[in-house]
């Protein structure tokens, strides 16, 4: 029976455990992160060969892209974020660092900042990996490799683009590329896609859907990053990449550590050790997405699958940031209830 | 009295009423993509979301949705809880236990399932093209349907239990007396048995109906992202479009429509059970 004595000794031992702290200082931190190979790769690259001889023990918060950032934003305000890490593309981390969420890097307390190639340093994030949107096709169906963006529009691939619901906003700044816009214009983009919705194109709701439907032959061509294509090729589906002649859009994931985390040290510990060469290399060779900082070395043969030639780098056509911020709900509502519907 | 209840309503009101209070207040708020929101005191939320022919169209489809399934389920549900509720072997615990394990598996779990069985290369269509029914594989996943399929087979426990107790209190004697009488087993089922479970029935369908308006994960998985209820669009706009005013002001409108509806309804057929 509950006495009035035990309620309220009991309510006393709750309000002496709100004032401990959850976690020591520093010597645990929580990264969000994608689960799957990155999430593994993290593990065993990164949380136990680099980070437990400091000290640091790692566990993950795993979810997708959307809640993670949605999750950061509702708790900017909060005491405490419930990540001390965060794993982010490169729009989302745009738009964090301009709701004031993440925290500058301090170059002193990550020192391999130094071998990050420069034009993806940033701020108030570290570039982990890149990689490119390319044309996925099946060479046994798609007969001519398709050379541009555009080629995804071609009537006679009726019934037979698939895309992935989940890069939405990728799949827009592509096919914009593709039909002659600018990253700050998608008009011409938004009227190619209402053509090739007239063609019945899939739109799959994850990579992994496209990818069985890729297998399956049930769809031919694609928007994809070339990482994925390189593990997908080895996976056994039947699938080439084509870089687009136009210029590609770069893709970065990246990492920051929230303004509210509880272990900074910690934190930008793991963002040092994200930029480790040989992390990085072990990326690469699982997953297929390049390095960013300079020492990492690709052998010959995996460098020729996954990396763009000078000249491809130089015809790079990254997204504008800004604009990608400013119409996030006006592209989304096209979307899902122009596009898509 | 009070002092029983407080615990319990502090609970609610921390866990939910607060909340909602929030999401209220932020259905009120301005959208702003470079400040997330613009603290306001606005209808403009509803009017847009009422005003798109999109959610027009996606409320319909919930509604349309939520409404099949729920006749569906009443219809699968009566005479499993009927034979449920009249079971008199000692296998009637165990048949119980059995009916709630679907509850076990989580939605997301079980439309996984539902997606090895319905999908292209799934068990139905792999089992087609082994017979040599099938060239192409028929299109099963992504479907109306297949939602319908997944939802029915979430909530059907649901029914199934809360009739059942319903049933299981209508003295056997009563259809005993109307057979006796000279009533059909229709005509039994029809004026003894269906009066009589009807509060029970309302309960149930009022539960599976409040359960199916909110279909999510079921929804996203087996709908496949074509296909747009209401609980989706709401998540969508609040992690994809980052407009949480707008997504504040949909979940309300949902709220309201379920609420509504669940009112209506139990007030119509309580008053037909009055009479």
């Amino acid at each position: 029976m509950i006495t009035r004595r035990s309620l309220v000794a009991g309510t006393a031992a709750l309000g002496l455990a709100g004032t401990l702290p959850a976690r020591a200082q520093s010597s645990s931190i929580v990264v969000g992160t994608w689960g799957g190979d990155y999430g593994a790769l993290l593990q065993q690259n990164i949380d136990v060969p680099l980070m437990k001889p400091q000290g640091i023990e790692v566990s993950q918060d795993i979810a997708n892209q959307d809640p993670r950032r949605t999750k950061l934003i509702a708790e900017r305000t909060s005491r405490r974020s419930s990540m001390d890490v965060a794993c982010i593309n490169d729009i989302d981390s745009y738009m964090l660092s301009q709701l004031g969420v993440l925290e500058t890097v301090p170059v002193a307390e990550v020192p391999r900042l130094s071998q990050v190639v420069d034009v993806f340093r940033k701020p108030h994030s570290i570039p982990h990996i890149y990689s490119a949107l390319v044309v996925l096709y099946n060479p046994s169906k798609v007969t001519t490799p398709p050379t541009r963006y555009a080629d995804i529009f071609d009537p006679k691939y009726k019934g037979r683009v698939g895309l992935s619901d989940i890069l939405w906003n990728f799949n827009m700044a592509g096919a914009n590329i593709g039909a002659g816009g600018t990253p700050t214009d998608f008009t011409k983009g938004k009227a190619a896609l209402m053509d090739l919705k007239a063609l019945q194109p899939k739109v799959y709701p994850s990579n992994e859907t496209l990818a069985a439907a890729l297998k399956s032959e049930e769809v031919w061509i694609s928007l994809m990053w070339l990482a994925r294509g390189f593990m997908w090729k080895q996976a056994g589906i039947p699938v080439e990449m084509a870089i687009p002649e136009e210029g590609a859009l770069p893709i970065l994931f990246e990492a920051g550590v929230p303004k509210n985390s509880r272990a900074k040290d910690g934190a930008f510990k793991y963002l040092n050790a994200m930029l480790d060469p040989q992390a990085q290399v072990a990326f690469a060779r699982k997953m297929g997405y390049v390095p960013t900082v300079k020492d990492a070395k690709l052998p010959e043969d995996l460098a020729k699958q996954i990396s763009l030639t000078e000249a491809q780098q130089a015809k790079l056509r990254p997204l504008d940031y800004a604009t990608m911020q400013a119409q996030q709900g006006a592209f989304s509502d096209f979307w899902n209830k122009e596009f898509k519907a | 009295m009070f002092a029983l209840i407080l615990p319990a309503f502090l609970v609610v009101a921390a866990l939910l009423v607060g909340p909602m209070v929030l999401l209220a207040r932020i259905s009120l708020n301005q959208y702003s993509p470079t400040q997330l929101m613009i603290e306001a005191t606005t209808a403009q939320n509803y009017l847009n979301a009422v005003s798109d022919p999109y959610y027009r169209g996606v409320m319909g489809t919930t509604l349309l949705m939520a409404f099949a399934c729920t006749a569906l389920t009443l219809a699968l549900g009566f005479p499993a809880a009927y034979r449920l509720a009249r079971m008199e072997s000692r296998w009637k615990s165990l048949v119980t236990v059995m009916t709630l394990i679907p509850l076990l598996v989580g939605n997301v779990v079980r439309a996984a399932g539902w997606l090895g069985l319905l999908g292209n290369d799934g068990f139905i269509n792999a089992s087609l093209r082994g017979l040599g029914l099938i060239s192409q594989p028929l299109q099963l996943i992504y479907t109306p349907g297949a939602v319908a399929v997944g939802t029915i087979a979430v909530v059907l426990p649901y029914m199934i239990l809360t009739l059942s107790s319903v049933i299981e209190s209508i003295p056997r004697a009563v259809e005993e007396a109307a057979a006796n009488l000279g009533a059909s087993a229709l005509t039994v089922f029809r004026r003894v048995v269906w009066p009589l479970a009807l509060p029970g029935t309302v309960a149930g369908c009022v539960l599976v109906f409040i359960l199916c308006m909110n279909t999510y994960a079921t929804a996203v998985l087996l709908g496949g992202s074509q296909f747009k209820m209401m609980a989706p669009a709401v998540y969508d706009q609040f992690s994809r479009g980052m407009n949480w005013p707008f997504g504040a002001a949909l979940a309300f409108i949902l709220l309201a429509a379920t609420l509504l509806l669940t009112v209506l309804g139990t007030a119509l057929l309580g008053r037909r059970y009055a009479r």
